[in-house]
């Protein structure tokens, strides 16, 4: 599943940044052709207009003469340029009418009266050809064409051509290996928060299907016994009230989980006073039995500490983590449950010296079904979700909530709430 | 028919196990995967029915390790993964059938009924030897029409001595096929047992069937 979502993030990255690459390079092609063919006109437009500047035109009583004897090419009195590429050059008169030429016979007659084209041969070779009015003293006295192969334009361009075709392949290639690892970089935190999910699930539905199982086996084995021992009956149906008063609990608390996500609303916080909830907390909970093997301390400091948020959510999380500590710390160990101020936040500490909790163990603490030991909390009835909860409620109230523990000395948990 | 039940879950073997020695089979139970091998290490069983989610060592590797060792008694994996990719995990570890939990009492004893039926020694749902047969799931025993109900022990003991015709079963050998691992018999229990088993079949004219081998043991002998 996450190898096709990758692909397909990786496909399109390659088509959409394929796309810009081939038109961009479509774009640099396009203005290396005008680049060159202005190259090209220029320097075709240099030698005519070099050649036009020796065509002379004289008055000779009353009628002009036109002298081109000295006009490159044309004229025989000049030494041709030796680096010309000319194919043609030739001479008309202002009536348009072919005076002198060189190179191919061009037609009698000029069909056009300036500018550059681009023409093709007989040999299939194309042509830059320019056709310039000269004019000497303001007066037209005749019209100069002349044109040049475009090999070397041509050739020039084939070889930008190949180049584009050879590195637009490569560019594309490592945009796609771009994109592969792009997609896998965009899959990671999805496929981890699916792994999450799915550890969850499974989980969830451990947890969901073991006291079921034990529910339907018991009541089946129940009405298929032929036993009719009365005190075992009444056995199986208490076992089967107290698997489905824990499972009851079970299925409280993810709802409750499921319920308490984000923050919660403004209209629901209301003004706590953390010193006065402490201590209701603590005298209630030293009467507990699980509270009556150990010293339970609650120190408070002078000032009064007051939090925005849910009194009765605040109260749940605490005395969950007064029940663990209870729970983990044996005979004759002591629970301290602490308040005071830190900045900006008002930290609560339940701190005791029970049994700890291995260091492997702290980094998934907070995750909801994780056990330390899957065994020794089945028989103390939790189902790893109670820290859960509790960071879930803190985290909706804005704050945070830490671990510290070394294995067999005792375990510190802090809750940070912002001050009000 | 001798079976390990491995489940961690003393809520949930409680129940399979008191059903399954109902229907008159012998379960020794197992709360964890280092149990179960050790259990296996000493006793042959005819079945096994494995939870997957266990301490220490879980089922799967149970029932890998025990496919490795070369032992071939069908395995049973019951549990609560359920997806596709967990069956077939489960069933390529070696287990020959897949139950998911919560699971119907009734169907789980029919699927160990069905598996039982491919222990090489089961010839189908009865035994036989001359003209008695003895109706496994049942419990009964029919001899020229008549027919009588065994209690699941009587049934376990009839079984074990019908696999083993005429040949002499010492006490000891009788009460370690019998009893579950662990639990040690009263000095009479047997005697007890069989005096039981030999009024059951005194009613298909059948009571003198099981012999005493003085200083020995027992013999299930018929008369032709």
């Amino acid at each position: 599943m996450f190898n096709r979502s990758r692909r397909n993030l990786a496909t399109w990255f390659t088509l959409t940044m394929g796309s810009i690459l081939i038109m961009f390079a479509a774009g640099v092609y396009y203005w290396e052709v005008i680049d060159k063919l202005e190259e090209l006109d220029r320097l075709l437009y240099k030698k005519t207009s070099l050649m036009a500047a020796n065509v002379k035109s004289e008055m000779h009583n009353g009628q002009r003469q036109l002298n081109l004897e000295y006009v490159p090419f044309l004229g025989s009195m000049v030494q041709p340029l030796l680096d010309s590429q000319l194919v043609y050059a030739s001479w008309y008169n202002e009536q348009k009418q072919l005076v002198q030429f060189f190179g191919t016979i061009p037609s009698d007659r000029l069909l056009i009266s300036g500018g550059f084209d681009t023409i093709k041969t007989d040999s299939k070779v194309w042509l830059r050809q320019v056709t310039l009015p000269v004019y000497q003293n303001g007066l037209l006295i005749g019209y100069l064409q002349a044109a040049m192969p475009m090999t070397t334009t041509e050739s020039a361009l084939a070889e930008f051509r190949m180049v584009l075709a050879i590195s637009a392949p490569i560019t594309l290639a490592v945009i796609a290996l771009t994109g592969w690892w792009l997609g896998g970089l965009a899959m990671q935190p999805i496929r981890h928060s699916y792994d999450h999910l799915q550890r969850f699930t499974a989980d969830a539905s451990h947890e969901l299907r073991s006291p079921l199982t034990a529910i339907i086996s018991n009541a089946q084995y129940g009405f298929l016994s032929k036993s009719t021992d009365l005190e075992m009956q009444r056995q199986r149906f208490q076992k089967i009230f107290e698997i489905a008063k824990s499972m009851s609990i079970l299925v409280n608390n993810l709802l409750f989980l499921a319920r308490y996500q984000g923050k919660l609303p403004t209209e629901s916080l209301q003004v706590i006073d953390l010193n006065n909830l402490l201590v209701q907390i603590t005298d209630d909970y030293a009467t507990q039995p699980d509270a009556q093997h150990l010293g339970l301390v609650c120190k408070l400091p002078n000032n009064n500490i007051t939090v925005l948020g849910d009194a009765d959510l605040l109260r749940q999380i605490i005395i969950n983590l007064l029940n663990n500590a209870c729970k983990y710390t044996p005979n004759g160990g002591q629970v301290k449950l602490q308040l005071f101020t830190q900045s900006h936040w008002a930290v609560i500490q339940v701190i005791d010296n029970g049994i700890g909790i291995p260091e492997a163990d702290l980094p998934y603490i907070f995750e909801r079904f994780y056990r330390v030991d899957k065994k020794r909390s089945r028989q103390t009835g939790g189902f790893g979700l109670g820290l859960a909860i509790a960071q879930q409620i803190v985290q909706s109230h804005g704050g945070k909530i830490t671990i510290k523990s070394i294995f067999k000395e005792g375990t510190t948990l802090q809750i940070y709430l912002p001050l009000k | 028919m001798r079976i390990l039940l491995v489940e961690d879950d003393l809520e949930q073997l409680e129940p399979l196990q008191g059903i399954l020695s109902e229907a008159g089979y012998i379960v020794d139970a197992a709360e964890d995967g280092e149990i179960a091998q050790w259990l296996i290490s000493q006793k042959d069983y005819d079945l096994l029915i494995v939870d997957w989610m266990l301490p220490t060592i879980n089922g799967l590797s149970l029932c890998r390790q025990y496919r490795l060792s070369g032992k071939n008694a069908p395995v049973l994996m019951l549990t609560a993964k359920d997806t596709t990719a967990d069956k077939v995990m489960g069933l390529d570890a070696g287990a020959d059938d897949y139950l998911v939990k919560p699971a119907d009492l009734v169907e789980l004893l029919a699927r160990v009924r069905a598996l039982g039926r491919r222990v090489p020694n089961w010839q189908g749902y009865s035994l036989r030897i001359a003209d008695l047969q003895f109706h496994l799931a049942e419990l009964s025993v029919e001899r020229s029409q008549v027919k009588v109900e065994l209690s699941p022990r009587e049934g376990q003991l009839l079984e074990y001595l019908m696999r083993h015709p005429n040949q002499v079963l010492t006490r000891n050998q009788i009460e370690d096929a019998l009893w579950e691992y662990g639990m040690e018999p009263e000095s009479n229990a047997l005697t007890v047992l069989i005096r039981k088993l030999r009024q059951r079949l005194q009613l298909l004219g059948a009571g003198d069937w099981i012999r005493t081998v003085y200083g020995m043991g027992y013999r299930l002998n018929p008369q032709e």
